[in-house]
């Protein structure tokens, strides 16, 4: 009996050695971008959504579907009609690398492909770009800040200025000047880390405590008990999933049931992060407690009008879908996508290496381009010979020679609906001027 | 060194759901010969069964029968209509493994439609909280470890004292003389994925409790331990089980305070290295209720 236990270890091992080189070696190359006629146009939605932190797959798939639908009502894109898929890369490289081969095999239509978070954008973006498929990447990684990858597009900002700006506004509007750190051990949460205790050091603050913490636990009772016994005046924190609340709701439990002050990156402010966190320590503990930095989007405007109407209308096929108006990542990512389809519209080509270069001009805009806030407008100014610039529901793009574009920092709370309400602001400049400061 | 008995009293309440759940993994495979490994997403099933309970408005307490029960049906259902079948066929543990864990993929992949990714929490009043030194627990705790502690003694008192016991024994020392013996196995292992199927649904409620918020995905997380302390104490040995829970409870607690949270994990693994390096077996294999009918 033993003895087949261990036969059986061996061969369990085997087998998943087997099958991880299989799934390795399924998919393979294709040449995306020729599609015939007016055949349907794909939009590839990869990131995490199942594991620990599937609550970010949902975000993008709801920028791509207000996206497609306002593409569509317009007449699509020379007539192709637009569609998003999910594809699952389960936030593990190892995960992500088959789930991007395996949709650039099965789909020669792909317009553009968006999601590629930190968990996974190491591993995909170089396949995207060698397929020639423009990528919207929400990857906080610096490692993309001067990437050589010329289909990689970042409307948002690299998490370490996510970092610069939770030290800025936390020392700034707070006057905090003892933080704990409290952050995922995945790749995307400790990004934040190294940039925040530099900056906390330069800027005159002390760490009481860095706390790397493996996400899905059940409980973190040693962890918080270690972290109260340093007396800190606010906590730093990122980690998906239930991860947060299970920490938080034990601060809470552990701290005579007084929540300390407690601030987050962008990635908080998300619906599905309000509702465990709530769920687990109350609404009016989140309202009370909680300040978290978030891009700099002003959500008004008719671009984002626009935006928003979509996103109400595919409530059919994602009823989840308008929790997600003030999901920075989700109105950057939806902009992207129009970009793609206006560059499309401009070179008159479902070619990728024709019309990716001409995104970076319609984000930008060129000299003579006329403003444009929904794709509609967009197509009839194309068609009337003009250059368009696309200023959508994030507002106006800043693409640098990297295709990475950034516009400043708000700083917010919840309302006891999960609605954001704006506290503060950090233009870009004075981002820049924190970042100077703090040794970035 | 205060920290470190803080680590103590929490990794009691680690150990004990731990160890309600890896009795029952263990269970499973001493009796049915059945490394299911879809046993943490079953937990999680459990735990949502529970959770809709208690957000009608039951106390969580009165919703734990309803993770049992939930759980044992569940169970029952997925041998009988999964597993079993394979088994019938002759596909052996390796072929059975790869199908437990395509089963725990389809079920959490059903469950997020239904359940959504959104994480949850139960409607829980953790009580007060009692202190001894430096150990600070709440009633709640207290009473996740004192249904650990029943559980345990009920599952000593069913593999020693019951002819039910004794045929799960028989059963799981050898299939075919128990069964030409006049043991019907066949009903023998329906009751073991039943009870087994109960334990795993109340260990899903008192995780969930014990962890203020769960999602679909938490079930691969509660799996590892479980898997753990099942191997530390000896793949089949309900008691090895409970020592294997103490000892993974303890270690990932105690190491969070003493290296760092992001290690706890590792410590533990490094522990179930060591032994299986030391003794490949198990800890209790040879001595385990289920190993041999002594």
């Amino acid at each position: 009996m033993l003895a087949s236990h261990h036969r059986v270890g061996r061969g369990v091992g085997v087998l998943f050695a087997m099958l991880t080189i299989a799934l390795a070696a399924c998919g393979g190359t294709s040449t995306p971008g020729t599609t015939a006629n007016t055949s349907p146009l794909l939009i590839g939605v990869i990131a995490p959504f199942t594991g620990a932190d599937a609550a970010l797959g949902p975000a993008y798939f709801a920028a791509c579907l207000p996206a497609a639908r306002a593409i569509n009502n317009a007449g699509g894109v020379m007539g192709h009609m637009v569609s998003c898929q999910e594809f699952d890369t389960r936030g593990e490289p190892a995960d992500a690398v088959p789930a991007a081969q395996q949709m650039i095999a099965s789909h020669s239509n792909l317009m553009a492909v968006v999601g590629c978070t930190s968990d996974e954008a190491a591993s995909v973006a170089p396949i995207l770009d060698q397929a020639h498929i423009p990528m919207f990447c929400m990857t906080g990684q610096s490692e993309f800040n001067k990437t050589t990858f010329t289909y990689f597009h970042r409307l948002v900002p690299p998490d370490e200025f996510d970092a610069f700006a939770m030290v800025g506004s936390a020392l700034d509007h707070f006057n905090y000047k003892k933080v704990a750190l409290v952050f995922g051990n995945d790749i995307g949460s400790q990004a934040f880390v190294g940039p925040a205790m530099t900056a906390l050091k330069n800027l005159g603050a002390t760490v009481t405590i860095n706390q790397a913490i493996a996400l899905g636990q059940s409980s973190y009772r040693t962890e918080v008990t270690a972290m109260l016994a340093t007396h800190p005046d606010v906590i730093f924190t990122e980690a998906l999933g239930p991860t947060d609340a299970t920490y938080l709701a034990e601060v809470k439990q552990l701290n005579n049931g007084v929540m300390l002050p407690f601030m987050g990156t962008s990635a908080t402010i998300d619906p599905v992060w309000f509702g465990a966190v709530t769920g687990a320590v109350g609404v009016q503990t989140v309202v009370d407690k909680f300040t978290a930095v978030d891009l700099g989007v002003s959500f008004s405007g008719p671009g984002y009008d626009e935006f928003k109407t979509n996103l109400d209308a595919v409530a059919s096929q994602f009823p989840d879908a308008p929790k997600y108006s003030q999901r920075g990542a989700t109105l950057h990512l939806y902009d992207g996508i129009i970009q793609a389809a206006l560059a499309m519209d401009e070179t008159k080509s479902t070619d990728p290496t024709v019309y990716n270069p001409v995104i970076h001009d319609v984000g930008n805009g060129v000299a003579g381009a006329t403003t444009v806030n929904t794709y509609a407008a967009g197509v009839a100014a194309i068609k009337s010979g003009q250059k368009v610039r696309w200023v959508g529901a994030g507002g106006l793009t800043n693409y640098n020679q990297y295709n990475n574009s950034q516009q400043g920092y708000i700083l917010v709370r919840y309302d006891a609906s999960g609605n954001e309400i704006t506290i503060g602001t950090l233009t870009q400049a004075q981002t820049a001027a924190i970042i100077t400061a703090g040794g970035g | 060194m205060s920290l470190i008995v803080a680590a103590f009293g929490f990794g009691l309440v680690s150990m004990s759901i731990i160890a309600i759940s890896a009795v029952g993994f263990t269970m499973q495979f001493g009796i049915t010969n059945m490394i299911n490994l879809a046993y943490g997403q079953v937990m999680i099933a459990s735990a949502y069964a529970a959770y809709a309970v208690n957000n009608a408005g039951v106390s969580i307490w009165l919703s734990l029968p309803v993770a049992a029960v939930f759980g044992a049906v569940f169970s029952f259902l997925l041998n009988r209509l999964v597993y079993a079948p394979f088994q019938r066929k002759g596909t052996n543990l390796i072929g059975m493994v790869i199908i437990s864990l395509a089963v725990s993929l389809v079920i959490a992949n059903v469950m997020l439609p239904i359940a959504g990714y959104y994480s949850v929490s139960y409607h829980q009043n953790p009580g007060p909280t009692y202190h001894l030194g430096s150990i600070a627990l709440t009633g709640e705790q207290l009473a996740i470890i004192g249904v650990a502690v029943v559980v345990m003694l009920a599952i000593h008192a069913l593999l020693r004292f019951t002819r039910l016991g004794k045929a799960m024994r028989a059963t799981a020392a050898n299939a075919t003389l128990a069964r030409n013996c006049g043991i019907p196995t066949a009903r023998v292992i329906d009751l073991a994925w039943l009870i087994t199927g109960a334990l795993c649904g109340i260990a899903g409620a008192v995780a969930g409790m014990n962890s203020d918020s769960f999602s679909v995905a938490s079930g691969s997380e509660f799996l590892i331990p479980i898997i753990a302390a099942s191997i530390l104490g000896g793949a089949g040995s309900p008691y090895g089980a409970m020592i294997g829970a103490v000892i993974i409870g303890e270690m990932t607690e105690i190491s969070a305070a003493i290296i760092s949270p992001e290690y706890k994990q590792v410590v533990a693994f490094a522990v179930l290295v060591l032994v299986m390096v030391l003794r490949p077996q198990g800890l209790l294999a040879k001595r385990g209720a289920l190993a041999a009918a002594g």
